[in-house]
């Protein structure tokens, strides 16, 4: 008895110690540091539940190359760097669409407009022949201050460095700008997808490895400007499929409705597992906080990210993990109504159940992966923490309600009662079957 | 205790009076599409004051101007939920000039009714210090200076930034203030249903071969009626009552078609052991012993499966009820397909192989 109380306990404090790193992380002298779903580094949330903008581009080409589309992402990752989305996700959908996700990003329509440009750079003479394009450009930035002597005002500006090349055309061109300064069409266009950004006029050759862009820039517009100069071309433009913007306060309110739901589901089907089963249901319940904490840990572990439907389906799978438990017990109980000893019981009860609770789940769990698999956005999430919630439960179901229920008789606890079963035998009659 | 085999043909009669409703509804009637599906705009609005959901159609009407109105417009809460369609035939930059053009005509129409977000201050300030000052959107001065302005255009572009800096988390106290906004090109809607409809299909191929491969054929197949006797009603429900149908309900389809199956396992678990051990029972003693043998469990874990997801439906936001409600429904209808249908139906097919059989061997012996 004394040892099967001392294994007892040992999975209790196993169990709770499992729920405190689910909860609050461990934390080793900074050495090893291990977040808990209550850190803030602990949850990876997804934009509906944090706040943010999806864009999702679509290439404005038939039939874009696998390669065109790794090129138009990297400079997507590029532009986004450039401007401080340091949190910004790129990836691909499909064959032609790229997924931007902007935690924290609201304003959605200047984030379309600058990512989605095109970016093509040109250089213009008077009569609006291409001199040079943004290739030559070997770096660009915007910088704060007074562009020309004696100006009173400082205002933004791009400065830009050129190619070797770049800076022999650039040379050529003004020397044919200065030679018609007579005629008026002494001056280079410098144009950005079309459209004019600035037009100054040359009065002599310049020969120069770098150049600036004026034009009444706003701080942001000059830095998204020069992002967009120095990561190039997009190999094709990029047309808007779908924006969701969705503001903090809605994902806050979204995720704090999502835990109170979850943990006051919890406790009912604790509370429902313990008056249905007793004795077997308080194990159900250990089980089921050992199953929680392990979605806990997994979810911090993994960096799962959290979405709204992430969350239900951990919520969900609460209550289909006691599924297993209420298929054994059930079976337990009328192994007991038969007459077998409470030890004989829940050995057969196990072993009986076991082919039931495995096919039972495997069909969610093809569903489940399926979502995660071919799933988009945040159907994903949900996807893949419903796999995991049935995959979890199903193990602490079968394993650690089974151990759990060993260290009962082993502690003689064995009561029928205590089992769920009632002292007058009603019902037994009417069971048939099941004897092996 | 009843004995079901002897209902058996008042269960399979609600069963099939309830598919029929649900493929008519079907055909005729279709889907309720959101613009998940369909394409268009939705914009989710707090409301700090009283409203109802026929004024704001007649503001938004008013600001699309050119005899056009919100395809629906839903109140939530103290939200409201705008959804607005796109004409066909518009390309893709006029479609995006479009939305813009829209959204800021719809929010300076709500705000010169209801006023601009006012917000408690407080909250606001607390919240400031865990804004994100590099995050190129929140402009906090533009903002301001932009509603002293007071200017309708002006108007527009405060509330929209206001989404991003001053009202972080703070309680909205009066006026509108956009919360969330979804703009999806009627191609992509179509690709999503394209999508949809091959994972589901997909998960009906998985599951059927799952099955057929663990139990007899004859059990396979009669899991697979319960699962399309569950997904059409599910599907039906839908589309009788209008409810709209987007993304997240394919998702709950798919959740359904995974778990609504479980009763249904145990029980032809149940009749696959009471079968190895049966002597002299019939095919309908065998399915009516398994499905009581297996009741209990059946609602038990129903009640407790409903028990969690009732609390998301209960206490979620919006769009998590529309994601909780179909898995309800889901659940409920599984319930009633594998206790009622799978049994009875088991037992009746296997009965009718065993009389051609009979008829079989008694028509070679002659």
């Amino acid at each position: 008895m004394s040892r099967s109380l001392v294994k007892f306990a040992a999975i209790i404090l196993v169990i709770a110690a499992l729920l405190y790193v689910g909860l609050y992380g461990l934390d080793f002298t900074d050495k090893v540091r291990f977040p808990g779903v209550t850190d803030s580094d602990g949850i990876t949330q997804g934009l509906d539940l944090k706040g943010g903008t999806v864009i999702v581009f679509k290439a404005d080409a038939a039939d874009p190359s696998e390669q065109d589309m790794e090129t138009a992402m990297s400079m997507l990752r590029k532009r986004l760097d450039f401007q401080g989305y340091t949190e910004a996700s790129v990836t691909v959908q499909g064959s032609n669409k790229i997924r931007v996700e902007l935690p924290d990003v609201q304003d959605s329509d200047k984030a379309v407009e600058t990512l989605g440009a095109t970016a093509q750079l040109e250089f213009r003479d008077a009569n609006g022949a291409t001199i040079m394009t943004g290739d030559q450009v070997k770096e660009a930035k915007s910088e704060y201050g007074q562009t020309q002597q004696g100006m009173t005002k400082s205002q933004y500006y791009i400065s830009m460095t050129f190619t070797d090349e770049g800076r022999e055309k650039f040379s050529e061109a003004t020397r044919t700008a200065a030679s018609q300064s007579s005629s008026g069409m002494n001056y280079i266009e410098i144009t950005m997808d079309g459209n004019t950004l600035t037009r100054p006029s040359v009065r002599q050759q310049i020969d120069s490895e770098s150049c600036i862009i004026e034009g009444e820039f706003t701080a942001e517009e000059a830095k998204a400007l020069a992002a967009n100069i120095s990561s190039g071309r997009l190999p094709f433009s990029l047309k808007t499929d779908e924006v969701k913007v969705v503001s903090a306060t809605l994902g806050e309110e979204a995720l704090n409705k999502a835990i109170t739901a979850g943990i006051i589901g919890l406790i009912l089907v604790m509370l429902f597992m313990l008056i249905m089963y007793r004795l077997l249901g308080l194990m159900a319940d250990i089980a089921l906080l050992f199953y929680v904490s392990v979605v806990l840990i997994c979810i911090s572990v993994f960096h799962v990210n959290l979405t709204l439907p992430g969350i239900a389906g951990i919520i969900l799978a609460i209550g289909m993990a006691v599924d297993a438990n209420v298929v054994i017990f059930e079976r337990l109980r009328e192994e007991l109504k038969l007459g077998k000893t409470v030890r004989s019981a829940v050995d057969a009860g196990f072993n009986r159940a076991l082919s039931a609770v495995i096919d039972s789940n495997v069909t969610t769990i093809i569903s489940a992966a399926i979502l995660w698999w071919l799933g988009i956005g945040t159907i994903k999430g949900f996807g893949l923490t419903l796999l995991m919630g049935v995959v979890i439960s199903m193990f602490s179901a079968i394993f650690v309600t089974k151990f759990l229920l060993k260290q009962m008789i082993g502690m003689n606890v064995k009561a029928p009662w205590l089992y769920g079963l009632n002292k007058n035998k009603t019902g037994a009659e009417s069971v048939k079957g099941g004897e092996a | 205790m009843f004995d079901i085999m002897k209902k058996k043909w008042i269960f399979f009669g609600i069963a099939i009076v309830l598919c029929l409703i649900s493929v008519v509804s079907l055909l005729f009637q279709g889907f309720n599409l959101d613009t998940d599906f369909s394409g268009g705009i939705a914009l989710t609005y707090e409301v700090g004051s009283d409203f109802n959901t026929s004024d704001i159609e007649a503001i938004v009407s008013e600001a699309l101007g050119a005899n056009k109105s919100a395809s629906s417009v839903q109140k939530s809460g103290s939200d409201v939920i705008i959804k607005v369609g796109y004409d066909k035939g518009l390309s893709d930059d006029e479609r995006t000039e479009y939305s813009s053009t829209t959204k800021d005509a719809i929010t300076t129409a709500l705000a010169s009714k209801y006023g601009n977000a006012v917000v408690d201050e407080t909250a606001a300030l607390e919240s400031d210090v865990f804004t994100d000052t590099e995050s190129a959107a929140a402009e906090p001065t533009e903002a301001v200076t932009d509603a002293a302005a007071d200017t309708s255009a002006d108007n527009a572009a405060a509330i929209t930034a206001d989404v991003a800096d001053t009202t972080e988390s703070a309680a909205l106290e009066s006026g509108v203030r956009l919360k969330s906004m979804d703009d999806i090109s009627p191609s992509s809607g179509q690709e999503l249903a394209r999508s949809a409809f091959w994972m589901s299909l997909l998960a009906c191929a998985a599951i059927l071969v799952y099955i057929t491969l663990r139990f007899e054929f004859t059990s396979g197949c009669v899991a697979i009626v319960a699962l399309v006797h569950d997904v059409l009603l599910l599907l039906g429900v839908y589309s009788l009552f209008r409810w709209s149908v987007n993304i997240n309900f394919i998702a709950a389809v798919l959740t359904v078609l995974g778990y609504s199956i479980n009763n249904t396992i145990v029980i032809m678990d149940r009749i696959r052991e009471n079968t190895r051990h049966s002597r002299k029972e019939s095919y309908g003693e065998i399915a009516n012993n398994s499905v009581w043998q297996t009741m209990t469990r059946s609602i038990n874990t129903t009640v407790t499966t409903l028990l969690t997801i009732g609390m998301v439906y209960i206490l979620g936001v919006a769009s998590i009820k529309a994601f909780a409600l179909p898995i309800i429904i889901g659940i409920v209808v599984g319930f009633y397909s594998s206790v009622f249908i799978t049994g009875p139906l088991w037992a009746t097919w296997k009965d009718s192989a065993v009389k051609a059989k009979k008829a079989n061997t008694a028509a070679k012996k002659k």
